[in-house]
C-alpha cells in the first residue's frame, strides 16, 4: 500500500479508533493519544501491515486496542467512562439538537455496559466490521462474537429504554 | 413438535444478531425468517436490533473530526523532519569542535598555561549554556499553562 493511500485511510478510520479508545479507556484525551501512537506505530513501519492478510481497518483497529491495553497497565486502573468527558449534547454545530441528544444518550448507555461488551457493539454497529474481524481486532473464537454481541445489544436496548 | 418449537426458542436469541448482521448461512436464516413469522415476541425483537444498529451506525461518537487527524499526521511528519535535522546538526557541531578541540591540543606554538586557561573560559561558557538549555528543556515540560493562549 502506498504512504499517500495509507494515510488517507487512516484519516479516515481516526474518528472510529477514537470512538473505540474512549470505550476502552474512558477519555477522550487518553484516546486521542492512543490513536496518535497508533498512527505513529503505523507510519513508522507500514510494512507491518500486510495487505494481503486483509483490509487496513481491522488491522489498525487491533494496533489502537493494543495500545489502549498498555496504557491501562501503566495506570493501573481499568476503563470506566467519564459521564463528565461525553460530547455535549448541545455541542456540534452541524447536527440539530435532538441527534445530539439522542447520541448522548447513547453514549450514556454505553457507558453502563462492561469494556468489552462496548467494544464489541462499537466494532461492529459504528465501524461495521465482520464477526471475522472483530474476533480478529478482540482475539477471540470468532463464535463467541455473536453471543458476545448479542447479549451487549440487548443491555443496551435495556438501558435506552428504561432511560429513555 | 412442541420439542421442536423449544428448541428454536432457545436458540434463536443470539441467531437474531447474526441475522440482523448477515452473518448467518443459508440454512439459519431460513430458520429465523419462518420462526419470526410465527413469533410476534422475536420478529418485534429484530425490529428493535435493527432500529439499535442504524442508531449506532448514524451517531457520533467522536467529536474530534478528520481535520484533526490529518492535523496530527501532519504533525508527526514535522517533528520526524525536524528531529533529523536537529540530529544532523548536533553531529556536525560535535564533529567540528572535536576536531578544533584536537588542533588545540596538539597546538605546538602555544604555552600550556595559556591553553588551560583558554579551556577553563571556553569550558565555563558551554557548561553555563548547557546548564540554561537543560532548565528551559525542564519548564517546557513541566510547565501546565504552556498551551495557555492569553
Amino acid at each position: 500500500m502506498k504512504d499517500y493511500d495509507m494515510r488517507q485511510e487512516l484519516v479516515q478510520l481516526g474518528n472510529g479508533a477514537h470512538a473505540l479508545a474512549t470505550q476502552i479507556l474512558g477519555n477522550v484525551d487518553d484516546a486521542a493519544d492512543a490513536v496518535h501512537d497508533a498512527f505513529e506505530k503505523t507510519l513508522r513501519k507500514p510494512a507491518a501491515y500486510d495487505a494481503s492478510k486483509g483490509p487496513l481497518k481491522p488491522w489498525f483497529l487491533h494496533v489502537v486496542r493494543n495500545r489502549c491495553i498498555d496504557l491501562i497497565r501503566r495506570r493501573r486502573r481499568p476503563g470506566v467512562v467519564d459521564v463528565e468527558e461525553l460530547s455535549d449534547p448541545r455541542a456540534g454545530p452541524d447536527s440539530s439538537l435532538e441527534i445530539a441528544q439522542r447520541d448522548h444518550e447513547l453514549q450514556l448507555a454505553l457507558t453502563k455496559l462492561s469494556t468489552e461488551k462496548r467494544q464489541i457493539v462499537v466494532l461492529r454497529d459504528y465501524m461495521d466490521l465482520s464477526y471475522a474481524e472483530i474476533a480478529d481486532v478482540l482475539e477471540i473464537a470468532r463464535g463467541t462474537v455473536m453471543s458476545r454481541l448479542h447479549r451487549a445489544r440487548l443491555l443496551l436496548k435495556e438501558e435506552l429504554t428504561r432511560n429513555g | 413438535m412442541v420439542n421442536e418449537t423449544r428448541l428454536v426458542d432457545q436458540h434463536v436469541g443470539e441467531l437474531l444478531s447474526g441475522f440482523v448482521d448477515g452473518e448467518l448461512t443459508q440454512q439459519e436464516r431460513q430458520r429465523i425468517k419462518l420462526h419470526c413469522e410465527q413469533c410476534d415476541e422475536c420478529r418485534q425483537n429484530l425490529a428493535e436490533l435493527r432500529a439499535l444498529r442504524d442508531r449506532i451506525g448514524t451517531a457520533r461518537l467522536s467529536d474530534v473530526g478528520e481535520d484533526k487527524w490529518r492535523e496530527t499526521m501532519n504533525d508527526m511528519t514535522v517533528q520526524t523532519s525536524r528531529g533529523i535535522g536537529w540530529l544532523l546538526f548536533i553531529a556536525g557541531i560535535l564533529a567540528v569542535t572535536g576536531v578544533g578541540l584536537y588542533q588545540f591540543i596538539v597546538e605546538p606554538g602555544m604555552p600550556t598555561w595559556m591553553k588551560l586557561i583558554l579551556v577553563a573560559i571556553y569550558g565555563g561558557l558551554a557548561v553555563l549554556l548547557f546548564s540554561v538549555l537543560r532548565q528551559r528543556l525542564i519548564e517546557r515540560k513541566t510547565d501546565k499553562y504552556k498551551d495557555v493562549e492569553i
